[in-house]
């Protein structure tokens, strides 16, 4: 046991990725350390599962689901991986493993699937947009419509897009999660772009955009 | 600058807003490019912002606490577990125990094979063994009035051997 501690200490101080350090410990019951990768990476996991699965209840389900998938996996961690490209890996498998369960029982819902959360309270999501004031409306248009053309693109394409908008990923690490080539997923992004251009060029082309 | 640069940029562009250094760059390269280009770069910084710009999915303030009450619910779960059965599954998850049990599974395997062909050869022998005491009996031909003898009534041969016997 001392050996083991002694063995995580060792290459925790090797260990140059700060969420691969937690996750170390997550691997040796850690909660709290867990607890502080939620926390991090609950809103990134979220905006990726919401735009695979665009209803906010089913997408909660499903992404605090990716987490108790990362918890349960712990003890198969291994270092070599980036912690995100672990956890964003188990959210897109998640995903379509439900877009898969759906195709085949289009009636379902996720609260059949994880029927252990009856107990939990029911959510007060709020929808900042409902209450935004006129002047907003031209860039919340615009938003719906990137929103609806995203939703529109195939799941690699819009997957690879919405992991590249941070530098939280590299390119190689989206072509990980996208198992991949890194040209393969830089032409994924770029088709993808290249669809949402033609979408929104009549909507750009009235300055909607740089009005808003 | 050449096409592959431009491209390059256009890379970057998708990931972060160009420095001063690069903004400077592109801008030279599209001077001396035809309109549609700088259109399309346009369209392309366009397209960059709204997706940098999409709102936060919406999410309960609960959500970290809710996370943490399923993995409360996974532990007690775990710890309901046979402690036997928990901690083979545990060391079963470990690499080096998974290969012994391949390993251990193999010999296994290579045993019980190894065991029935034994016993398949035992089994020749034994036949062969017999068949060799078979062909080491006397001619067959005197067996010929076997069955005949030995339905006679022994009774008849007592008798007989007490005559002779007397006299």
């Amino acid at each position: 046991m001392g050996a083991g501690f002694a063995r995580v200490r060792t290459v925790m101080s090797t260990v140059p990725d700060p969420d691969a350090a937690l996750m170390l410990r997550v691997k040796q019951g850690d909660v709290a350390a867990f607890e502080v990768l939620v926390e991090k990476y609950k809103q990134p996991v979220m905006n990726l599962v919401y735009r695979t699965l665009p209803d906010a209840t089913e997408a909660e389900d499903l992404a605090q689901h990716v987490f108790l998938q990362v918890f349960k996996s712990a003890p198969r961690y291994e270092v070599s991986a980036k912690f995100t490209t672990w956890l964003f890996t188990i959210a897109r498998n998640l995903c379509l493993n439900e877009i898969r369960r759906r195709s085949r029982h289009p009636a379902d819902s996720l609260d059949e699937t994880y029927a252990d959360n009856d107990e939990q309270p029911i959510r007060q999501v709020e929808d900042a947009r409902i209450f935004a004031p006129p002047e907003t409306l031209l860039q919340g248009e615009l938003e719906e419509k990137i929103e609806e053309a995203l939703s529109e693109l195939p799941e690699k394409q819009r997957t690879a897009i919405l992991m590249c908008r941070g530098d939280e990923l590299s390119y190689e690490d989206i072509a990980k999660v996208l198992e991949c080539s890194v040209s393969a997923t830089k032409s994924l992004i770029h088709r993808g772009r290249e669809t949402l251009k033609q979408k929104l060029k009549p909507y750009l082309k009235t300055g909607a955009w740089k009005e808003g | 600058m050449n096409e592959s640069d431009y491209q390059a940029l256009m890379e970057k562009s998708w990931r972060r807003p160009l420095t001063a250094d690069e903004q400077a760059r592109l801008d030279a390269w599209l001077t001396t490019h035809p309109q549609q280009q700088q259109a399309d770069w346009e369209l392309e910084v366009t397209v960059s912002g709204l997706l940098t710009q999409l709102p936060n999915a919406p999410m309960s303030s609960s959500f970290t606490a809710q996370v943490m009450l399923a993995v409360e619910r996974d532990l007690a779960a775990q710890s309901r577990q046979p402690g036997l059965l928990a901690k083979l599954k545990r060391w079963l998850h470990i690499p080096a125990p998974r290969l012994a049990w391949a390993l251990g599974l193999i010999a296994l395997g290579w045993f019980v094979v190894h065991q029935h062909q034994a016993n398949v050869r035992s089994d020749t022998a034994k036949g062969l063994s017999v068949m060799a005491n078979v062909a080491s009996l006397s001619n067959p031909s005197m067996l010929e009035d076997f069955e005949s003898i030995r339905r006679l009534n022994t009774s008849e041969d007592e008798e007989l051997f007490a005559v002779l016997t007397t006299q």
